[in-house]
């Protein structure tokens, strides 16, 4: 594969990947850090290409892979140092979407933000970038009835949170 | 679409039983300005699904940086097989038989030649036998004769040593 050839393949496949690092990380920063990084790789292995059957679920698995490693070495630092107490996974808003998004948009962010990691990122695979559930089990590695298991529970407890704010404002 | 459809659409893709082709009928329902006011929530979450979906990696630089590393980026070396298959059986077959010629030399070495006939006549080979052995028995006369010789010194050599005894006992008495 030629540089020409990696730009209009894989490089198109940018905000897709990059929706999803920052799904996962919750930092524009380090999520655009990941996507370079998945593409260094892509490219140093794009001898293997032909292999892959579906390339952008391979990057796709490749950023979650990344991403959660990032998690895993923060959450590390965030028990060495004594000054960092708090709850690395407390659905917070990002600057940008403190400033970008109206109100109800900030409050199903909190919502969807605060769902379980595996439901965070099948609802986010599925209703955000529209992958079949085939892609998501590739994306995810997980099979079929965990990944709808997940959905499911995402969808339903997006929902509870919604009616009970429209119905009674809580 | 009705709003009979759109229920049942949507009651399916709460239970998770909506296809890709479904839900993309529901976002363009929910996409459009007259949705009732019943549908309000659910309106929400996929506004907010479209929302998310359209957001870009906002950084005008990052295809040119990118593509600035990945030119930097040395070509991954690409393995080479530098024997095939077929290379390596051959390889084993040729050791295999450079070390039987070798063992089979070895052997061979310690082994004497066979003895072969050199006279065709027997006559002449008993007078050519005869001619060998009488050398032979030729050099054992002489060497008999050289023998006696050391024999004489071993009997002087016992002569002195007697009177060397003689005289010792005499010194001690």
């Amino acid at each position: 594969m030629n540089l020409a050839a990696f730009q209009t393949r894989i490089l198109s496949a940018k905000s897709k990947l990059f929706r999803f690092a920052f799904r996962l990380l919750d930092n524009e920063e380090e999520a655009r850090d990941v996507v370079q990084e998945v593409f260094i790789k892509v490219w140093n292995g794009r001898e293997r290409m032909n292999e892959v059957e579906n390339w952008e679920a391979w990057c796709m698995r490749m950023t979650k892979n990344l991403s959660l490693d990032r998690i895993r070495s923060r959450q590390r630092r965030a028990v060495d140092s004594i000054d960092d107490h708090f709850d690395v996974s407390t659905a917070t808003l990002s600057p940008h979407e403190s400033t970008e998004l109206n109100e109800s948009m900030q409050r199903i962010t909190l919502f969807i933000n605060s769902l379980p990691e595996k439901q965070r990122q099948v609802i986010h695979l599925r209703d955000v970038e529209g992958y079949s559930y085939n892609e998501i089990c590739e994306i995810l590695e997980l099979d079929m009835n965990q990944v709808k298991v997940n959905l499911f529970r995402a969808r339903s407890s997006v929902r509870e949170k919604l009616i009970k704010i429209n119905a009674y404002g809580l | 679409m009705d709003s009979r459809q759109i229920e049942s659409l949507l009651e399916k893709y709460w239970n998770c039983d909506t296809s890709l082709e479904e839900e993309k009928q529901l976002k363009a329902f929910f996409a459009a300005e007259n949705v009732p006011p019943s549908l309000k929530e659910t309106a929400e979450l996929f506004s907010y699904f479209q929302n998310q979906r359209q957001r870009p990696l906002a950084d005008g630089s990052f295809d040119a940086n990118i593509l600035k590393k990945l030119k930097q980026v040395s070509p991954e070396g690409k393995v080479i097989k530098m024997f095939s298959n077929v290379a390596k059986i051959a390889a084993g077959v040729v050791v295999l038989a450079a070390a039987t010629y070798m063992v089979r030399q070895e052997v061979r070495k310690s082994y004497p030649a066979e003895v072969a006939d050199t006279y065709s006549d027997p006559k002449l080979a008993l007078e050519e036998t005869k001619k060998a052995l009488m050398l032979i028995s030729k050099g054992f006369g002489k060497a008999q004769k050289e023998a006696s010789k050391i024999e004489l010194f071993n009997e002087a050599e016992k002569r002195i040593q007697g009177k060397q005894d003689v005289k010792k006992v005499i010194s001690n008495i």
